[in-house]
């Protein structure tokens, strides 16, 4: 099948630029969509085509579904690609690409419905042998029951909304009594984030691994996996480190789970990339917790590993080639660490750090990848997640990815707005992760109140000074002409 | 020449002798040679006692953020400080007035013109990047007017909700 002309990114940030880049390796034209806020935004400047579909809120241009199809129809668009987040897993959205005569990069969206109501998956992944976690099946009516079940399976017990994500909706209960206000407010949340109040009940593991597995399907029933990610560092549910292979997984753990994975995909009768999320208890038994059907925000660490394109595969599927990769053509070599950097302050709780970025130096070299939505002088909105860029290492072991993620992230310089690059430093160095005890609680217990590290407090005041000196030129202040600028390596002489 | 800096709520005592591109410094006891270069207005190479060191700076409201090795720290000239405290008598400091802690939405407002609080009750609602920030009363007092209304976009220094303070607290 011919490879799709014209493709349009119906999304924003670094995803959008990543999206495009495979786009023009692949000789396919691109339209990005933008919204007020994002006029300069890096997606923009960098596709051939881009077109402004309104006000910076969410609603009204990124989710907005008719005006996106009117822009895709307009500019002659073959394939929409949704991203992550916005409407990458809207069901309503595929089907209107469907109905359009667009293709949607991604599953069918009958799959999507299945999958995005998480008790609809559970009901499809036990009927297809998939291991899920102990709980009830069903949505909850009665407390009642839920307390009669809950007694069964042993506190502490999770209850989640069955249309939820992103930590929203989800109470821990630790006893009886706490079940009655858990279940109220946990449905009060799910209406109010994702408009369904449904919960479920789930055993609660407290010494979980976040283990996850990439999946490639095809439309002909072709479906592999492309091996597991940790996501174990997590705050608030949200994930800010995630590395691969998992420190977690023996060969023969790996082969299982990747089997179950695939039987996953199949039982959904899924397409497209996605990913399958298990949960790891500590006795090694692993348990379906949900699909994602999209492009995950880490997918970079798994191309790393196994050199393989994921949005190139994304394409070749929509439209409609086989998928030409066996299960044993995947093959991992190497160690790959992500760390999401946000435009949040880790020290004052994570607050959101909009506004103007004055300067950003973007690490480099052998074995380093940064995905970038940012540049110098760009302005990060309120209006969206803060996400500025996701910064991979990769080496042979995991030790050298871990000082190669340190070193960069140590030249990754970010002025006017905050980002958490100090505390990833103090978690990578941190003697839990070195060991690769990595699990969901890890922040909690080891990182609950983090503090800046202000060892080298001299130098930045020295900093401080040569950087008013540095300004007071006769010619003009802040500004220091060529002439000027001799540098003391070549007036001092040998110095080491 | 002597500067009074404030770093993390730390003060440090910097005495300098400058020449060109050059300059010497004590802090607590400890000698530093420094030679400078600046490489453009926020990045600064030094070479400290023989060591290179890359300084990132950014300059801002009187405040540099400084980032070292991977490490950010920011600091204030506690002269300068005390001159703009001074000099601004008349506003109030942030922890007095209901005002968000960045750019943001307002949700909702849980009080109205007239109602008493007390310090710590729920007064606005806003929200910045899918975050909720509850703001709350600063003191016991009555609502004297409400200035916002739901959706609006409000900056850090912005009164949202004025109160007046109960004569008790």
């Amino acid at each position: 099948m011919p490879m799709f002309n014209k493709v349009l990114i119906a999304n924003r940030g670094e995803i959008a630029v990543r999206i495009i880049h495979t786009c023009k390796d692949m000789g396919v034209k691109t339209v990005a969509v933008y919204s007020y806020a994002d006029a300069k935004a890096l997606h923009v400047l960098n596709a051939d085509e881009a077109v402004c579909i309104g006000p910076a809120e969410p609603a009204k241009s990124y989710l907005n579904i008719e005006k996106i199809i009117n822009v895709a129809q307009e500019y002659d668009v073959d394939a929409i690609h949704p991203g992550y987040g916005f409407l990458s897993e809207n069901s309503e959205f595929a089907k209107a690409c469907e109905d359009n005569g667009i293709i949607f990069i991604g599953p069918p969206s009958e799959v999507i419905d299945d999958l995005g109501d998480k008790i609809t998956a559970r009901k499809i992944m036990v009927n297809g042998g998939v291991p899920v976690i102990p709980g009830l099946s069903d949505p909850i009516s009665d407390v009642s029951i839920v307390l009669k079940e809950a007694e069964k399976l042993g506190y502490p017990v999770l209850i989640k909304a069955s249309a939820g994500g992103g930590g929203k909706g989800i109470r821990v209960v630790n006893s009886a009594d706490e079940m009655p206000e858990a279940c109220a407010s946990a449905s009060r949340e799910a209406l109010n984030a994702f408009n369904r109040s449904d919960i479920y009940l789930e055993k609660f593991f407290s010494n979980a691994r976040h283990i996850e597995f990439q999946i490639l399907a095809d439309r002909f029933g072709h479906t592999i996996h492309v091996l597991e990610r940790d996501c174990s560092i997590q705050r608030r549910h949200q994930k800010i480190i995630e590395e691969t292979p998992s420190t977690a997984l023996t060969k023969e753990l790996r082969e299982k789970m990747g089997q179950a994975a695939v039987a996953a995909a199949q039982a959904s009768k899924y397409v497209n990339a996605g990913t399958v999320e298990f949960l790891l208890d500590d006795s090694n038994q692993f348990y379906f917790l949900e699909m994602n059907t999209r492009l995950q925000v880490e997918h970079p660490i798994t191309e790393m590993i196994t050199g393989i394109d994921l949005v190139r595969h994304q394409l070749e599927i929509a439209s409609g080639n086989p998928l030409k990769l066996n299960q044993n053509d995947i093959k991992s070599r190497g160690h790959a660490i992500e760390c999401r950097i946000y435009a949040e302050d880790p020290y004052a709780n994570f607050m959101p750090s909009p506004g103007k970025i004055e300067y950003v130096q973007s690490p480099s070299g052998p074995g380093i990848r940064n995905d970038s939505g940012v540049y110098s002088g760009c302005e990060v909105p309120m209006d969206y997640d803060p996400i500025l860029s996701k910064l991979i290492s990769y080496a042979e072991t995991r030790d050298q990815a871990i000082s190669k993620m340190i070193n960069a992230l140590i030249d990754y310089i970010v002025l006017g707005v905050k980002t958490p690059i100090p505390l990833l430093i103090q978690i990578l160095e941190s003697k839990q992760f070195i060991e690769g005890s990595v699990f969901t609680h890890f922040l909690d217990k080891h990182f609950s109140s983090p503090k800046p590290d202000i060892s080298d407090a001299d130098i930045a005041c020295l900093a401080y000074i040569a950087h008013e000196y540095s300004q007071k030129t006769p010619q003009s202040a802040g500004v220091l002409k060529k002439a000027e600028m001799t540098s003391p390596w070549q007036t001092l002489g040998h110095w080491r | 020449m002597q500067y009074s800096l404030i770093l993390n709520e730390k003060n440090f005592s910097v005495e300098t002798k400058l020449s060109e591109k050059n300059f010497q410094a004590t802090i607590e006891n400890k000698n530093y040679n420094v030679d400078f270069n600046a490489i453009s207005s926020n990045h600064i190479q030094m070479i400290v006692n023989g060591k290179n060191v890359n300084a990132y700076v950014y300059e801002s409201e009187g405040k540099k953020s400084v980032v070292i090795n991977g490490k950010n720290f920011l600091i204030q000239d506690a002269d300068w400080l005390e001159q703009q405290e001074v000099s601004s008598s008349g506003i109030q400091k942030s922890v007095n007035i209901v005002t968000p802690p960045m750019p943001a939405i307002v949700i909702s407002v849980s009080v109205e013109k007239g109602d008493i609080v007390k310090k710590g009750q729920a007064v606005v609602i806003v929200s910045a990047m899918k975050m909720e920030t509850t703001l709350v009363a600063p003191f016991d007092g009555k609502v004297i007017s409400i200035n916002i209304k739901d959706g609006d976009k409000v900056m850090p220094g912005d009164i949202l909700v004025d109160i007046e303070a109960d004569e008790k607290s």
